[in-house]
C-alpha cells in the first residue's frame, strides 16, 4: 500500500515540475524577460528534480511487482520519460559551460508520454501485473530497455533534424503562417527560444542569416550525436531480442510485425549515417532522412501494438 | 620537400589524372569517406591505382614516392605512392579486365546502395501490411479487380510479387542479395583503401595550412613539446618531427565501419545458412508417451542433413505447470528422458519456456501445452480417460471441455456431464442441462453428485507442446551479432587529428574531429588551456579562441 501511494506522489511530482519546466521555457519566449539566467537556473533545476522523481518511480514500481519494471505499455511509457530525462541529464552534466537547450525537446517529450500513460485511456495499466511465462527472463531487461533507451535517444535526435528542417525552411512557412493569425510553429519557438540565448553570449551585430547558420550546425551536430547514440542502443537491443527469441521459441528472426518494424527504423537511420558520409548530402537531406525516422519510431512503438498481433502481444492496448 | 621523379614516367603522371575523367561513374563513386575534408581527387588517384595494379604487382619495385601539393581547400601533404600503371596487353583483354571492376564500380556506389536500403524498408513495410500466408482466395476478397487501392493495387500485384509470403519471395531475397554484394563492394573498394590513407600520419610543414583547419588556436609563449606532453596525458597518440607535431586520437573510430559491415555479412551468410540448412518441427505430447526425434524434424532447405541424434527418442515423464496465487500460469515444465538407440537413457532435464534442452546439436523448446485427457471415476468404476477438446473462445486464452454422455447412450439426443477446464488445476462441471454442478481439483479426489452419477476427478493429464530444431547457422549469426554490437559501439568513437607548428616562440595549433565537432573545440580549449605558458612573470593567461 505504502509503495502504491509513493508511487501516485512521484507520478504526480514529476508530471507537475515537467509543466512547470515547459511553462517557464514559454514565459521566456514569450515575454522575452532579461532575467532568464535565474528562470534558466530553475528550470534546470527543475529538470533534475523530474530525473530523480522518475528514478523513484520506477524503483517503487520494481521493488513492489518483483520484476523489472518493463513488462507492459505503461511501464514503457514510464521507462521512455525517463529516458528523455536521463538524456538531458547526460547533456547537462557534459555541457556545464555552455548554454544547452535541449531541455527545449527533452521536457515536452517526457511530459507528453508521461501525460499519456497516467491517462485515463490507460487507467486499467496502472496497477502492476504479473509476468506471463515468456516474459520470465534476464533477457527481458537487457532488451527492453535498450529498445527503450534507444527510441528516447533516436526521437530527440530527429526531433533536433525536424527543428533544423523547420528553421531551414522557416521563410516558407512563415509565409504560409502569416495568411493565418495564428502562426505559433515549434520551429518558431525554438528559433526564438535559442536565439534568446546565443545573444546573452555575443552581440547581436550580424544578420539574421549568421544566427540561423550557427543555429542550424549545432542542431545538426547534436542531432548527429545522439542518433548516433541512440543507433547504437537500438543495435543492441535488436540483437539482444533475437538472441532472446532463439532462446526462448527457437528461431531468432520471426519477421513479426515489431521486430520488422524496429529493422525498418534501423534501416533508415542507417541510411541517414549513409547521407552523412558524402558531404554533398549532408545538412537538409540527412535532416529529411531523420524525420522519416521519427514517424517510423512511433509506428514501430506504437502503431504495431495497436494492431495487437504477434510476438509481442503483450504491449497491447485496447482504447475504452 | 623533395620529390622523386623518374624522368621517363613523368607523361604517366598525368595519365592518373585523366583516367579518372574517362570513366566518369568512377570519380564520382569515391565520395563517401568519412573524411569529409579530404579533397576526392588524391584520395581517387590512389584508389584507382591500386585497382589498376591489383594485377600488376611486378612493379611493386618502382614504387615513386611523390609529395602531392593540392591547392584548393585543406591542403593537406601526404607521403602518396603512386605505382606505375602497367601496360595491358591488348584492347579487348583490357575491356575483358576492367569488366569486374567496373562492376565493382557500380555496386560500390553510395546513391546506389541507399536506393536499396530504402527499398528493402518499403518491402518490409509492405510485409507487415499485407497479411501474409493467406489462400488466394483471401487476397482476392481483400484486393478486389473492381475496387483498386489506390487505384491500381488488385490481388494480381500480390500474388505474382510474392507479396503474400514476402518475406521469402524473390524480390525481396533479390533485393537482400544485391544489398549483401554492394556492402562487399563498398567494403573492398572505398573501406579498405581508407583503412590505408588514415593511418598515414603526416605532418603539415606550413602555418597557413594549420590555420585553415576547422579549430585552430595560437599560443603565444609556448613550446611545442609541452603541447605534445599535455596531449599524451589526454590519450593522443604523438609524434613529434622538429618543429612539427602531429597528434592523433580514436582512429578505432574510422575501422569500425569496416567492421560493421564485415558483422553484416557474416550475420547475412549465417542466416542463410539457417535457412538452408536446419531442421525443424513441433509436436504435442501427451504426458507419458513419447516420440522420435527423426519423426517429428523436418529440413527447411536443400543444405539439411540429418545426424546420428535424430535416432534419439525423447519420452516426457511428467507436465506440469505453476500458477501464481492469482490462478495465472506462471511456468511450464516438462520433465523429458532422452533414450539412445540402445535403450539406454542419455539426458534427463526439466524444460521450462526460456530454458531449453540442448542435445547432440538439437534443441528442444517448451513452447505450448494442451490438455491431453481427463482421468475420472464414474460411480467407482474406473478409471476413464475421456478426452479433453480444444474449444475456440476469443483471446489468446485456452479452453478445454469433454462430454461424458449419461443415460441412453445410442439415442441421438444424447444428454451427459459437461466438463470444462481452462487449465491443469481445476475442472468445473455442468450437469445435463447445462447448469453449472461445481468445480473439481484433480488432487482433491473430492466426488461430485450430479444428476445421480458420481464423479470423482482423478488426474488431469496435460500434453507438452514441444518444438525441437537444429540450426547450423547459429554460431555464426551469434558472431556476427557480437562483432555488430562491438564495432557500432566502437564506431561511436571520433578520430581527432591535432597538427602544432612551432613558429619562433608561438605554437600555432590546429585539429579536426570526424564526429564529435560539437565537443571538440571544448576539449581543445580545455587542453590547451593546460599548456604552460614560457614567460618570466607569474601572469599566464591564455588567449581566446579565435578559430572555430
Amino acid at each position: 500500500m505504502i509503495f502504491s501511494t509513493l508511487e501516485h506522489i512521484l507520478t504526480h511530482i514529476s508530471f507537475s515540475v515537467v509543466s512547470i519546466v515547459i511553462t517557464i521555457h514559454f514565459l521566456t519566449l514569450f515575454l522575452l524577460v532579461d532575467e532568464v539566467v535565474g528562470l534558466y537556473d530553475s528550470s534546470k533545476k527543475g529538470m533534475i528534480v523530474t530525473f530523480f522523481c522518475i528514478t523513484g518511480l520506477l524503483v517503487t514500481r520494481w521493488i513492489y511487482s518483483g520484476h523489472f519494471p518493463l513488462s507492459d505499455l505503461y511501464e514503457s511509457l514510464i521507462f521512455l520519460s525517463w529516458g528523455f530525462s536521463l538524456i538531458h541529464m547526460v547533456s547537462y552534466l557534459k555541457f556545464k559551460k555552455r548554454k544547452n537547450n535541449l531541455s527545449a525537446i527533452t521536457a515536452p517529450s517526457a511530459i507528453f508520454t508521461q501525460g499519456f500513460a497516467t491517462s485515463g485511456l490507460l487507467t486499467k495499466m496502472h496497477q502492476s501485473a504479473i509476468l506471463a511465462p515468456a516474459l520470465q527472463s534476464q533477457w527481458l531487461m537487457m532488451h527492453v530497455s535498450m529498445m527503450v533507451l534507444g527510441y528516447a535517444a533516436l526521437l530527440c535526435g530527429s526531433l533536433l533534424s525536424v527543428a533544423l528542417l523547420v528553421i531551414t525552411f522557416r521563410k516558407a512557412i512563415k509565409i504560409i503562417g502569416e495568411n493565418n493569425n495564428f502562426s505559433f510553429s515549434f520551429g518558431k519557438i525554438q528559433y526564438m527560444n535559442e536565439r534568446s540565448n546565443v545573444l546573452l553570449n555575443t552581440y547581436f551585430l550580424s544578420s539574421k542569416n549568421y544566427y540561423r547558420y550557427q543555429l542550424t550546425q549545432q542542431l545538426d551536430r547534436w542531432s548527429y550525436r545522439i542518433i548516433s547514440l541512440g543507433f547504437i542502443f537500438l543495435t543492441i537491443g535488436i540483437l539482444s531480442g533475437a538472441v532472446w527469441a532463439n532462446e526462448a521459441w527457437g528461431s531468432y528472426w520471426n519477421w513479426d510485425p515489431k521486430e520488422t518494424w524496429a529493422f525498418i527504423t534501423w534501416t533508415i537511420f542507417a541510411i541517414y549515417f549513409h547521407t552523412r558520409t558524402n558531404t554533398n548530402l549532408e545538412g537538409v537531406n540527412s535532416a529529411l532522412v531523420a524525420s522519416m525516422g521519427f514517424l517510423i519510431i512511433w509506428i514501430c512503438y506504437f502503431g504495431v501494438n495497436l494492431l495487437g498481433i504477434g510476438l509481442h502481444s503483450y504491449g497491447s492496448f485496447t482504447l475504452n | 620537400m623533395e620529390t622523386l621523379l623518374n624522368p621517363s614516367k613523368t607523361p604517366n603522371l598525368f595519365i592518373p589524372k585523366t583516367h579518372l575523367f574517362k570513366p566518369y561513374f568512377l570519380h564520382s563513386n569515391f565520395n563517401p569517406q568519412p573524411h569529409s575534408s579530404f579533397n576526392r581527387r588524391p584520395l581517387s588517384i590512389t584508389i584507382t591505382c591500386k585497382v589498376k595494379t591489383s594485377q600488376g604487382r611486378k612493379n611493386d619495385g618502382k614504387n615513386i614516392s611523390k609529395k602531392i601539393v593540392l591547392t584548393d581547400s585543406a591542403p593537406e601533404l601526404s607521403n602518396e605512392e603512386i605505382k606505375a600503371k602497367p601496360k595491358g596487353g591488348g584492347k579487348a583483354w583490357g575491356v575483358i579486365k576492367k569488366f569486374p571492376k567496373r562492376v565493382l564500380a557500380i555496386l560500390s556506389n553510395l546513391p546506389l546502395a541507399i536506393g536499396e536500403m530504402f527499398t528493402v524498408a518499403g518491402l518490409m513495410a509492405l510485409g507487415t501490411a499485407i497479411d501474409q500466408g493467406e489462400s488466394p482466395e483471401y487476397y482476392f476478397q481483400k484486393y478486389p479487380e473492381e475496387n483498386p487501392i489506390f487505384g491500381f493495387f488488385t490481388w494480381r500485384w500480390v500474388l505474382t510479387l510474392g507479396f503474400d509470403h514476402m518475406f521469402s519471395s524473390p524480390v525481396f531475397l533479390g533485393t537482400l542479395i544485391l544489398l549483401g554484394t554492394s556492402l562487399m563492394a563498398c567494403t573492398y573498394t572505398t573501406q579498405i583503401p581508407l583503412v590505408k590513407v588514415a593511418r598515414r600520419w603526416s605532418f603539415l610543414q606550413s602555418a597557413d595550412s594549420i590555420r585553415k583547419q576547422e579549430f585552430s588556436d595560437t599560443l603565444p609563449q609556448a613550446s611545442v613539446s609541452d603541447l605534445g606532453v599535455i596531449l599524451m596525458g589526454a590519450g593522443y597518440e604523438v609524434f613529434l618531427k622538429g618543429p612539427s607535431l602531429y597528434a592523433f586520437k580514436g582512429l578505432a573510430g574510422r575501422f569500425a565501419p569496416i567492421g560493421v559491415h564485415l558483422a553484416m555479412l557474416l550475420i547475412m551468410a549465417g542466416g542463410t545458412l539457417s535457412a538452408t540448412g536446419s531442421f525443424r518441427g513441433s509436436v504435442t505430447v501427451p504426458q507419458g508417451l513419447n516420440f522420435v526425434m527423426g519423426d517429428v524434424l523436418g529440413p527447411t532447405g536443400f543444405l539439411s542433413t540429418p545426424t546420428e541424434a535424430f535416432n534419439t527418442e525423447v519420452h516426457v515423464n511428467k507436465f506440469y505447470m505453476d500458477y501464481y496465487d492469482s490462478g495465472e500460469v506462471s511456468q511450464f515444465h516438462t520433465d523429458l528422458s532422452l533414450f539412445d538407440m540402445n535403450g539406454k537413457e542419455v539426458m534427463r532435464k526439466t524444460l521450462s519456456v526460456n530454458d531449453p534442452l540442448r542435445y547432440g546439436g538439437i534443441t528442444i523448446y517448451q513452447t505450448d501445452w494442451s490438455f491431453s485427457a481427463l482421468q475420472i471415476l464414474k460411480d467407482g468404476e474406473g478409471p476413464f480417460n475421456l478426452a479433453m477438446a480444444p474449444l475456440t473462445i476469443n483471446g489468446d486464452k485456452k479452453l478445454f471441455g469433454t462430454f461424458l454422455p449419461v443415460g441412453d447412450t445410442d439415442s441421438s439426443n444424447v444428454k451427459g456431464i459437461s466438463m470444462l477446464a481452462r487449465d491443469l488445476q481445476s475442472i468445473v462441471l455442468y450437469d445435463k442441462q447445462g447448469k453449472f454442478a461445481g468445480v473439481r481439483r484433480p488432487n482433491s479426489k473430492l466426488p461430485i453428485e450430479i444428476d445421480g452419477t458420481k464423479i470423482v476427478i482423478v488426474d488431469a493429464i496435460g500434453s507438452s507442446g514441444l518444438d525441437l530444431k537444429t540450426d547450423p547457422g547459429v554460431p555464426a549469426v551469434y558472431a556476427g551479432f557480437g562483432a555488430l554490437m562491438l564495432t557500432t559501439c566502437i564506431s561511436y568513437l571520433s578520430h581527432a587529428q591535432i597538427w602544432a607548428l612551432q613558429d619562433g616562440t608561438t605554437v600555432i595549433v590546429g585539429g579536426k574531429t570526424n564526429r564529435a565537432k560539437a565537443e571538440f573545440p571544448d576539449e581543445m580549449n580545455r587542453l590547451l588551456d593546460q599548456v604552460p605558458e614560457i614567460v618570466e612573470s607569474s601572469i599566464s593567461k591564455k588567449p581566446d579562441n579565435i578559430g572555430g
